[in-house]
């Protein structure tokens, strides 16, 4: 395998194999004696390289076995066939080695230690992980920088908001100055504000250390701010691998209509449905805006604009290029 | 040097955790009273109704001594790795655990080193002090309480490699609940942590003499309660529970690479 890869997978398959539960009680019973066995196939066939310094998206919806590779890669789970290789080793050979060069973060699972404050976990990371002082200071610093930490800094972990955690189990996880860092949905369950600031952090931390970044998410917001390049998976397979700008380039000739009605727009979003059956126009909306995303090659958005008018009226319109949420919900739903 | 500050610093955060948690300590003081007084009645009631004053060859106080080091013993040395290890692997928490740069049994051991050493000052010193003034001058102070120590470093080692053991199983069956209860009773019978062996049937003592459990309870608290012990008795006890220690932590590490393989870590 090459050397200027941080990561490499090669046609990495993992399956799991799962008992066929019975329902009810008398069912779990049965269950107790049961070889009834199916396989289910989390990740098929992905080949992958990620070079140092990278920041790659991981997208996919719920159950595209996301975690499954990512635990792969840590050395947690290992594969049921192909070769992988993280910074040089194989992860779950050299499990215990390849931890003091690596980084992990669990959606909302924490590492670090409930009953102590941040500081406390921080000088305990910094024994187990063996770091030098003048290092140690040095991250510090820097994270001082790039985040107000201090009020949470003398915080037990328990008493911290999940936001404040998810900010703390983040700056525990680039303490030791990892190479690869993995986070899996880092900014689940958080608010716009605490969401862009930790956007920031990991951003700033990749640039200032050159750390490569894997990232899972749902959230496109993730995508926008952080990710050049992106892997979309689905029921295990590999859809996508590219960068992002290539994707919507990809989509180029889709445009998002956006329509504030004068009446309901419940009420207008199905007669809408029916009206524009034949033109090959996705409707969705919220509380304001009807959101209209047009395939140009296939009809143009004046004519469909045309034809709203015909028994709407509008109040203010707006057009955009497609987002990338739209361009991921267009791939989830019909594929590339 | 270095290498072991690792792991002290895992002790030290846990000795923080454990003092946190002040309430834990006065219910786990107060619980012990409550055993101890129970256990008073019942002995008394024992040896009352046997109409002797020596019961297979103890009498009521050196039987309430045994049993209340005994108890104080229990308390350090049961830290509930079993119920650790399978929340751990039920929540799905080991995989962040499996990725501390250390192995996973020195890192779950060196976690919960902080609670031993808390405690061994809070309830085992103490209960070992009361025990030497009210009985005065039963409990010998003498090279007896180095060996004692030693003893119970051993002891401790066996006890966290039946428990490691026992917690692997949780890699198969995802829920231990029922398989803990039987090694507590296990333990805590043949141990001698509960009722002397002395008070044991020959045939059951003879069984118990080539398991390990005896290595955890009854061999420190001999050793503790003898006078002037024989070097050659006192090194025979120690070697036999030395080898215990070396072949269950063999048998807990290869057990544990073997199983590892299985785990399919829940969530995500
Ligand atoms: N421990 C396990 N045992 C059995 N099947 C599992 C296990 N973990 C995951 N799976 C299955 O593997 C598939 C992929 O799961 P995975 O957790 O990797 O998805 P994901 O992409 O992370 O989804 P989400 O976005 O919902 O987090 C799912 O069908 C899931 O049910
Ligand atoms: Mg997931």
């Amino acid at each position: 395998m090459n050397k200027e890869y941080m990561i490499e997978l090669k046609d990495i398959t993992k399956e799991f194999k799962v008992l066929n539960r019975r329902e009810g009680l008398k069912g779990s019973f049965q269950d107790l004696f049961s070889r009834d066995y199916k396989i289910v196939r989390a990740v098929d066939h992905i080949s992958l390289s990620v070079k140092p310094g990278e920041i790659v998206g991981f997208l996919g919806p719920n159950g595209a076995g996301k975690s499954t590779t990512i635990k792969m890669m840590t050395g947690v789970l290992e594969p049921t066939s192909g070769e992988l290789l993280v910074n040089g080793r194989i992860p779950y050979k050299n499990r215990t080695q390849n931890s003091q060069e690596i980084g992990v973060v669990f959606g909302q699972r924490s590492q670090l230690w409930w009953a102590l404050p941040l500081i406390e976990s921080f000088k305990l990371l910094k024994d187990i992980y063996q770091i030098p002082q003048d290092e140690y200071d040095g991250m510090m610093e820097l994270y001082g920088k790039l985040v107000n930490f201090d009020e949470i800094l003398h915080k037990p972990v328990r008493q911290m908001s999940l936001g404040q955690r998810t900010l703390s189990d983040i700056l525990a996880t680039f303490l030791h100055n990892p190479k690869v860092v993995f986070l899996d949905e880092p900014t689940i369950g958080l608010d716009v504000a605490m969401k862009s600031k930790i956007r920031e952090l990991i951003l700033e931390l990749n640039k200032q250390k050159h750390t490569t970044v894997i990232l899972t998410t749902h959230d496109m917001g993730d995508v926008d701010a952080l990710c050049e390049r992106i892997v979309i998976i689905d029921k295990g397979k590999m859809l996508y691998d590219n960068d992002i700008a290539h994707l919507r380039k990809f989509f180029g000739a889709y445009r998002t209509l956006k329509i504030r009605p004068r009446e309901n727009i419940g009420v207008m979003v199905e007669e809408l449905a029916k009206e524009l059956e034949t033109m090959d126009v996705r409707i969705s909306h919220d509380n304001e805006w009807v959101f209209l995303l047009v395939n140009e090659e296939k009809t143009s958005v004046l004519k469909v604009l045309g034809r709203i008018q015909e028994k709407h009226k509008i109040k203010d319109m707006q057009l955009e290029e497609i987002s990338t949420e739209d361009v991921i919900k267009k791939i989830y739903k019909e594929g590339i | 040097m270095n290498r072991l500050k690792k792991y002290f610093a895992l002790t030290r955060a846990g000795i923080i955790e454990c003092v946190n948690y002040r309430m834990a300590l006065v219910v786990m003081v107060f619980g012990n009273l409550l055993y101890l007084t129970l256990i008073y009645f019942v002995w008394k009631a024992i040896f009352a109704s046997s109409g002797s004053d020596v019961v297979n060859g103890m009498t009521f106080e050196s039987t309430m001594i045994y049993l209340v080091l005994a108890t104080a013993l229990f308390n350090f040395m049961e830290m509930y790795i079993v119920w650790e290890m399978g929340r751990d692997i039920q929540s799905g928490k080991i995989a962040l655990n499996l990725l501390k740069p250390m192995k996973y049994k020195d890192y779950l051991f060196w976690s919960v080193s902080g609670s031993f050493v808390v405690n061994f000052v809070f309830t085992f010193i103490p209960t070992f002090l009361i025990v030497m003034l009210v009985t005065k001058g039963t409990i010998a102070i003498g090279i007896n309480l180095i060996y004692f120590i030693i003893a119970v470093v051993l002891a401790v080692i066996i006890n966290y490699e039946i428990d490691f053991i026992i917690g692997t199983v949780c890699l198969y069956t995802e829920s231990i609940w029922g398989i803990n209860v039987m090694k507590q009773a296990v333990v805590a019978l043949l141990s001698g942590a509960t009722i002397p062996l002395a008070f044991f049937p020959d045939k059951l003592r003879a069984v118990i003499a080539y398991l390990p459990f005896r290595a955890i309870y009854d061999t420190p608290l001999t050793i503790l309660l003898s006078h002037n012990p024989d070097t050659g008795m006192v090194a025979e006890k120690m070697l036999v529970s030395f080898a215990w220690a070396v072949v269950m932590s063999l048998i807990s590490n290869l057990f544990w690479r073997i199983s590892i393989k299985q785990v399919t870590v829940n969530g995500g």
